[in-house]
């Protein structure tokens, strides 16, 4: 029983941060919103990163990690605001596809895939997907709050599983991490901007609600983590923990966003501070693959209804050891 | 991260539940904060340290067993799925144990730890003054140094237990001249001790495990010193710290009482709201969190990692979950929740959640852990320094 990252998971986290940290600043998403698009060079990067063979398998030129990994990674994604079909294509689409040749180009950055589920009513960037896994998308495109955000009309669209559950996962993670994001900005702004003789930080009123803040993404994260896990390893509760890991992510986010806005005052209400990018894709990842009361209802069907052993001694499934 | 627990793990778990079943008692003890419930439960800790299960992470020389973290919360977890009562010296164990550990000469980790383990010597805790509450580097109360003693003079409040302890531990003035956290001494006086007045408060539920204690010319060995003179508030912080963080309040304490939570709803589902089902699957959620959160921690630590100021985190969420958990029972039980015993047993819920209104007071109030975590972990600016 450890309860922690290898080296080498950790390294992985870092790398990814400092990359985007000195490729994708607010200055690329105002960038993005202006010209109302993808920009062919930002997937580039993120291919010459490595991000797109991360799990595929190593037969097919990828690095075959894990859901950890993934994890890590789309955390940072959300923290960064990447909006390219990257989750999507790279962290989810892998562990759906068997044909090689598919995972092959997935791996190398050449094919870009687009999800299709029926909790989700529309498809987000089916445009430039190479392969709409689980339906079929039209041409109609919707108009999101988040305006880097690219959706699309469903023709038809499946149910399955294995998408919703890898997908609820990473868009929990991307949440994680658009709420450290705009607990970020909310406390550099509460440094920099005085009123009354002082840095607003400085009063109560305003570390009360951003360390309220701290507190729900802190425990948000290790519920993440566990429902990583025991979906990588194929763990019977893991559609459980999935979904408790969206709710937490969610609150957390929804909380984050109301938080920075309020802190960051009539500034948090325009247009004109990054603050909005962050708040508007937390709205749309809180909807999108079940939103609350969806995972909510998965939750409370195996906890009250019995369906699940609860108590102190299952916070891990306790029969499974090692052999 | 490896989530399967090891065959060692697993032989450890089993030999926690079958001592656990044949020893916990069957029927819930009396309240801790009365004289009668103290007193079984001190003979329950005495139960326990026959077992060797006083306190499990000490090393062997003063009756503990050495066992690391993640056993530590494997044998928490049994504690509490067995429903084995609270412990009547957690102030000692989880308290003053790891201070005495980290800043007592091998002498006094001998004359204190030992008999602590073994349930002989019951601890109670005195910080707080009538001027030095959440404010504590305000305190008052002096200790003077007369050759090979202190003379304490001055008065404590809030002290847990201390109306049926033997002990307390606490922060004395020892440099009259000092102002606020310097020139304080953390010491250990004896509670039966000439000059040492107790009086008991009545607390919210009506008993009294709460007291103020007097301290009228008290003469205590030098010796009663934890660490040096003038060094107390660095004790006395780290003190706080072990409050806060990892091991007073245990996850299986949360996970144990959210699942009673749900059997109380499904007992009175029919009676109950959509907003009452979110409440539930809500606290059996976050006490699965905070149990994540622990496991996490432990892990940290194991791996030589601190803890400093997420101790802060910690303490709010337990405290507010704590709160949340039995409010929601409460309305769950409707007009039943006001009765102090139901089908004549204790109202456990009422009880608990009365307790759970101190959770966000004590051990540092919720708004000074949120100023912690805003100036240490975001690094927001103190009032009037800029």
């Amino acid at each position: 029983m450890e309860f922690s990252f290898t080296q080498d998971q950790i390294e992985l986290r870092d790398g990814v941060r400092a990359f985007l940290d000195g490729t994708h600043g607010p200055e690329v998403l105002r960038r993005l919103d202006a010209e109302g698009g993808r920009d062919p060079a930002i997937w580039r990067s993120l291919v010459e990163m490595g991000l797109t063979g991360l799990i595929v398998p190593e037969a097919q030129g990828g690095l075959g990690l894990g859901l950890i990994e993934a994890v890590l990674v789309a955390v940072e994604l959300g923290r960064a605001d990447v909006s390219e079909p990257i989750v999507d294509t790279a962290l989810v689409a892998p562990r759906l596809i068997a044909d090689e040749a598919r995972l092959a180009a997935i791996a190398v950055g050449e094919l870009k895939v687009a999800l299709a589920h029926r909790v989700n009513p529309w498809v987000a960037d089916a445009d430039q997907a190479g392969l709409v896994l689980g339906g079929a998308a039209t041409g109609e495109r919707l108009e999101s709050a988040d305006p880097l955000r690219r959706l699309f009309a469903v023709e038809r669209a499946d149910a399955d599983p294995a998408m919703l559950d890898l997908s609820a996962l990473t868009a929990a993670a991307q949440l994680v991490g658009a709420s450290e994001r705009m607990l970020a900005l909310a406390t550099d702004y509460a440094k920099d901007r005085e009123q009354f003789g002082q840095p607003i930080g400085a009063f109560q009123a305003i570390k009360h609600h951003l360390a309220s803040v701290a507190v729900a993404l802190e425990f948000a994260r290790p519920v993440l983590w566990r429902a990583a896990w025991a979906l990588d390893h194929g763990h019977a509760r893991a559609p459980v923990h999935v979904s408790h890991a969206k709710l937490a992510a969610t609150d957390a986010a929804m909380q984050a966003a109301e938080t920075a806005i309020q802190v960051h005052g009539a500034m948090g209400y325009t247009y004109e501070v990054d603050l909005h990018y962050w708040m508007k894709r937390a709205w749309a990842l809180a909807g999108t693959w079940g939103d609350r009361a969806f995972h909510l209802r998965r939750l409370d069907a195996a906890v009250i209804d019995g369906a699940m052993a609860i108590g102190p001694d299952q916070t891990f499934e306790t029969g499974m050891q090692h052999g | 991260m490896d989530l399967l627990y090891t065959p060692e793990q697993q032989a450890f778990r089993a030999e926690v539940r079958a001592w656990m079943e044949a020893h916990v008692p069957k029927e819930p003890l009396p309240t801790l904060e009365g004289r009668v419930g103290f007193d079984a439960h001190v003979a329950w800790e005495r139960t326990l340290a026959s077992g060797n299960w006083g306190m499990v992470t000490w090393p062997e020389v003063y009756g503990g067993r050495g066992l690391d973290l993640i056993r530590w919360l494997i044998f928490e977890e049994e504690y509490y799925r067995a429903g084995a009562p609270l412990r009547a010296n957690q102030n000692g164990i989880f308290l003053l144990g790891p201070t005495i550990m980290e800043f007592g000469t091998d002498e006094q980790k001998a004359r204190f730890l030992t008999p602590m383990a073994n349930g002989e010597v019951m601890w109670a805790q005195a910080w707080s003054e009538p001027n030095a509450g959440s404010d504590m580097a305000a305190i008052r109360s002096r200790a003077v140094r007369e050759g090979d003693d202190y003379v304490i003079s001055g008065q404590k409040t809030w002290s847990s237990r201390a109306a049926f302890a033997d002990w307390g531990f606490g922060l004395f003035r020892t440099d009259p001249e000092s102002k606020r956290h310097k020139g304080l001494s953390f010491i250990l006086v004896p509670l039966d001790a000439p000059g040492v007045t107790i009086r008991p408060i009545r607390q919210l539920h009506g008993e009294t495990g709460f007291a103020e204690i007097f301290f009228d010319e008290v003469r205590v060995p030098a010796a009663n010193r934890i660490a040096g003179e003038g060094e107390g508030w660095n004790v006395a912080m780290a003190t706080a710290g072990f409050e806060r963080g990892l091991m007073l309040r245990s996850p299986a304490r949360f996970q144990a009482a959210a699942k009673r939570l749900v059997e109380l709803y499904r007992e009175r589902e029919a009676d109950a709201s959509p907003a009452a089902r979110e409440a539930v699957v809500k606290a059996w959620a976050e006490a699965e969190a905070y149990a994540l959160n622990t496991y996490k921690v432990a892990s940290t630590v194991m791996a030589g990692g601190k803890i400093g100021a997420e101790a802060s985190l910690n303490k709010i969420f337990w405290s507010e979950l704590d709160r949340a958990l039995h409010r929601t029972a409460m309305s769950l039980m409707g007009a039943a929740a006001e009765l102090k015993a139901v089908g004549g047993r204790v109202n456990q819920w009422l009880e608990g959640y009365i307790f759970s209104l101190s959770g966000p007071i004590y051990a540092g109030s919720n708004e000074i852990q949120r100023n912690i975590v805003a100036e240490r972990l975001l690094g927001l600016p103190r009032l009037g320094a800029g």
